[in-house]
C-alpha cells in the first residue's frame, strides 16, 4: 500500500521539512539554533537529497546536498527512513567537526518536533499549543500531499488530474499552505498568494486538528459548512484524494 | 431586487441528517458531490414538486433545471404518467411472476430504439452500465474495456478510478482511458491492446465537469463505429444522462451511428424506478447468460409508467420541444451575460446545457453567479450539466433570464 522511496521523500521534506516552520512558529526551537549557523545535508540513495540550513535561529530547507557542512548518507530510502522512526543512527561522511550539532542541538530540536507533530493529550489543552502544532500539521500535511502526489503510483495518478494552478488550504483567520500544480508536478508554495485556483477553508483550528486526526470526515463537513470549497473544485478533489494516501504514510 | 431564500430549515433537518445518514445526503445530490458553493446558498431538502417546480422545506420555490438531475422529463407528477403507474399499482407491483407489462415495455423499446433488438430492465444507470459490460465481455471472452477521459458510467468499483476511496487497483486494472474526440489514440489503443478489448464504452458526447461539454467532432463517431466492428469489439453507449432528451431513437442514431448496447434510465419513466439496457440480437444469448437480477428489477408499475412516459414523450416529439426550449433559454442567458459584460459559455445539446463563465478560469466567479441565482429561485448547479423538461414554460425561461441578469448585477457590484 505504501513505498519506501515516497516515505522517504515524505520524510524530508514534510517532516523534517517542517523545522522551517518550527522555528517561525516556536521560540523555544528558535532558540536552539540561534548562533549555530550550520548546514546539514541529507544524502538517500535512490531517494530525495536535501539541505537544513540554520542560520541565525532560523531554518530553510533547499534541495541538493552541495556544500553542506555536515553530510549524512544513507544507502538506502529505508536507512533513512529508519533515522526518523529512531531505529537508524546516521554516520556522517563530512563535517565531524560540528558533530556535536547533530547530537546536541539537532537531536533536541527533532525531538521537539516530535512533541508537536505526535502531540500529547496533556499538551494540547494549551491553546497555544494547541493551535502551534495544528499549524504545524498543515504545512507537514501540504508538504506531503506534495511528495505523494509526485512520488506514490497512486499519488501520481490522482495529481494526473490535477490542472495547473495553486490549491490554498487554509483555516478561517488563521493559517494557510498552497500547493501550486504545473504540468502535474505539486510543490509547496511558499509565497502563499492570496487568489487561487482553488481553495478549502476550515472553519476553525479545531476541525483543522479533527480532519487531520480522521475523526470527522471532510465530505461530511462541506454539507455543514465546517469546510468551504471553491474555486476548481477538481483540484480539491484529487488533493483530498491524495490526502488519503498521505495518512497512510503518516499514521 | 428579489427577496433571497432562506434555508433555515434545511439547514435544521441536515444537521438531523448527519446524525444517522453518512455525510448527511451523500452522492451528486449531496452539497458536497453537489458543489453547493457556498453551502448556504442552497436548498438541502424538498418538500414538494410540481410540473418545472420543487419546493424546499423552508417553503422557497426554484424553477428546476436539474430535474432530480435528469428523470424529470415530462414534469413533476405529470398526470398521464402517474395515472399509468396507479393503475398498474392497483393490480400488482412486486410479485412472484413479472407482470406481462414488462413484455409491453420492452416491446415499446424495441420499435423505439434504433438498436433494440430486445430489452433488459433494471433500477439505475449503474445496474445497466454493469450489466453491458458484463455481456460484453462475456460475448468476447476479453477483460479491457476502453474509456474516454471525463466519463461517468455510474459508481460500481469498475466505474470509478483507483485513488478512490474502497476502489481495489483490481477493480480498474482492465481500463484503458483515452481522450476524447482523439480517434488516432483510440485506434493506437486498439492496436496496442489487440484482441484484449472487450468493449469500448462511451456517452453520446463529453459531459464532463468542470469544463465546456464538447460535441463528437465530425466523422468521430463513425469512426469509432467501424474500428470496433473492424476488431469484434462491443461499442455501448451510456445514454443515461442524454437519452431520450436528444433523440427518442437514442443518442447513437442522433449521431449517425448504431451501438451495440445502449444504457437508458433517467428519462424513461419520468421519475419512476426503472433502467433498460436495449442491445443488438447477437448480444442476447450473452445477455440471456449472465446472472444478473435484483430484487424489484421486474417491479411492474415503473414499467407502466414508463410505456406511459415514453408514448408521451413520442406524441410531444420530447427531444425537439426540450432542444427548442433550452435554445430559448440559451439565448436569453448569453445576451443577459453580455449585455453586462460577461463571457458566459452554454454547451452541450440545448436540452442538457452545461453553464460556465468563462471570464475566470478558476470557476470563482462562475460559483458566486450560480450561488445568487439559486438564492432568488432559479436551481442551477456549479458543474454539472442541466436538465431540460416538458413543464418549463416561456414565462419560466423569462424569468429565470431576468434573475440571471439580477444575478449578474451583482456579481459585477463584487467585482466593481
Amino acid at each position: 500500500m505504501t513505498d519506501a522511496v515516497t516515505l522517504s521523500y515524505i520524510n524530508l521534506y514534510a517532516v523534517l521539512g517542517a523545522l522551517p516552520k518550527l522555528c517561525e512558529l516556536v521560540p523555544e526551537a528558535s532558540a536552539l539554533v540561534k548562533g549555530k549557523p550550520v548546514s546539514v545535508g541529507f544524502a538517500v540513495k535512490g531517494g530525495p537529497h536535501a539541505t537544513l540550513c540554520f542560520q541565525d535561529g532560523g531554518c530553510t530547507l533547499r534541495d541538493g546536498v552541495e556544500g553542506c557542512d555536515i553530510l549524512l548518507p544513507f544507502s538506502s530510502p529505508e536507512k533513512f527512513n529508519g533515522l526518523i522512526d529512531g531505529t537508524v543512527t546516521p554516520v556522517p561522511r563530512k563535517g565531524f567537526t560540528r558533530i556535536h550539532f547533530l547530537l546536541k542541538e539537532f537531536t533536541a530540536l527533532t525531538n521537539l518536533l516530535t512533541r508537536y507533530l505526535k502531540a500529547s493529550a496533556d499538551d494540547l489543552k494549551d491553546d497555544e499549543f494547541f493551535t502551534r502544532s495544528t499549524t504545524l500539521m498543515l504545512y507537514v500535511v501540504a508538504a506531503a500531499v506534495c511528495q505523494v502526489g509526485n512520488h506514490d503510483a497512486i499519488g501520481r495518478f490522482s495529481a494526473s488530474y490535477i490542472v495547473d494552478g495553486t490549491i490554498r488550504l487554509s483555516v478561517h483567520d488563521g493559517p494557510a499552505a498552497v500547493i501550486s500544480a504545473k504540468g502535474h508536478k505539486l510543490a509547496v508554495d511558499p509565497t502563499t498568494p492570496p487568489r487561487c485556483t482553488a481553495c478549502m477553508e476550515f472553519s476553525d483550528i479545531h476541525l483543522a486538528r479533527d480532519l487531520f486526526d480522521g475523526k470527522v470526515n471532510a465530505v461530511a463537513c462541506i454539507g455543514t459548512g465546517g469546510i468551504r470549497m471553491s474555486g476548481m473544485i477538481s483540484m480539491i478533489d484529487n488533493v483530498n484524494r491524495i490526502l488519503d494516501r498521505v495518512a497512510l504514510y503518516l499514521a | 431586487m428579489r427577496k433571497l431564500n432562506s434555508y433555515e430549515n434545511s439547514r435544521a433537518q441536515f444537521a438531523r441528517a448527519a446524525k444517522v445518514i453518512p455525510s448527511g445526503i451523500y452522492g451528486h445530490q449531496g452539497p458536497a458531490e453537489g458543489c453547493y458553493i457556498p453551502v448556504e446558498a442552497f436548498p438541502l431538502f424538498s418538500d414538494h414538486a410540481q410540473g418545472t417546480y420543487f419546493w424546499d422545506v423552508d417553503g422557497n420555490r426554484f424553477i428546476d433545471y436539474m430535474c432530480a438531475y435528469g428523470p424529470n422529463v415530462l414534469g413533476y407528477n405529470d398526470p398521464d404518467v402517474d395515472e399509468a403507474a396507479r393503475r398498474q399499482a392497483e393490480k400488482e407491483n412486486c410479485v412472484t411472476s413479472p407482470s406481462t407489462v414488462m413484455i409491453d415495455f420492452a416491446e415499446l423499446l424495441v420499435d423505439t430504439v434504433d438498436c433494440a433488438d430486445w430489452a433488459f430492465f433494471a433500477k439505475n444507470g449503474n445496474d445497466v452500465t454493469t450489466g453491458a459490460i458484463m455481456c460484453a465481455r462475456a460475448y468476447t471472452h476479453r477483460k479491457k474495456i476502453v474509456f474516454f477521459k471525463g466519463y461517468y458510467h455510474g459508481v460500481s468499483p469498475w466505474t470509478q478510478k483507483v485513488d478512490y476511496p474502497g476502489v481495489l487497483e483490481e477493480d480498474v486494472m482492465h481500463n484503458l482511458y483515452v481522450d476524447w474526440n482523439d480517434f488516432d489514440q483510440l485506434a493506437e489503443t486498439f492496436e496496442r491492446y489487440k484482441g484484449q478489448i472487450a468493449a469500448v464504452i462511451a456517452q453520446p458526447y463529453m459531459h464532463g465537469n468542470f469544463m465546456d461539454n464538447q460535441m463528437p467532432l465530425p466523422g468521430f463517431w463513425q469512426k469509432v463505429r467501424k474500428l470496433c466492428t473492424d476488431n469484434d469489439v462491443v461499442l455501448i453507449i451510456d445514454d443515461v444522462r442524454a437519452g431520450f432528451r436528444m433523440d427518442l431513437a437514442g443518442s447513437d442514431h442522433y449521431f449517425g451511428f448504431q451501438a451495440d448496447m445502449i444504457c437508458f434510465c433517467k428519462a424513461l419513466a419520468n421519475g419512476y424506478n426503472v433502467s433498460a439496457l436495449c442491445g443488438r440480437d447477437f448480444l442476447k444469448n450473452s445477455m440471456s447468460s449472465l446472472s444478473y437480477t435484483g430484487s424489484y428489477w421486474m417491479s411492474a408499475v415503473p414499467f407502466a409508467a414508463g410505456i406511459a412516459c415514453i408514448e408521451k414523450m413520442k406524441k410531444l416529439h420530447m427531444p425537439e420541444l426540450l432542444i427548442e426550449k433550452g435554445k430559448k433559454l440559451k439565448g436569453g442567458l448569453l445576451k443577459a451575460a453580455a449585455d453586462n459584460g460577461f463571457n458566459l459559455h452554454v454547451t452541450g445539446i440545448e436540452s442538457l446545457p452545461y453553464l460556465r463563465l468563462a471570464d475566470d478560469p478558476s470557476l470563482h466567479l462562475h460559483q458566486q453567479w450560480i450561488a445568487e441565482c439559486v438564492k432568488r429561485g432559479v436551481f442551477f448547479t456549479n458543474h454539472h450539466n442541466h436538465f431540460i423538461n416538458a413543464a418549463l414554460s416561456d414565462e419560466d425561461i423569462q424569468e429565470t433570464i431576468d434573475i440571471a441578469t439580477e444575478a449578474f448585477h451583482v456579481i459585477r457590484e463584487h467585482m466593481d
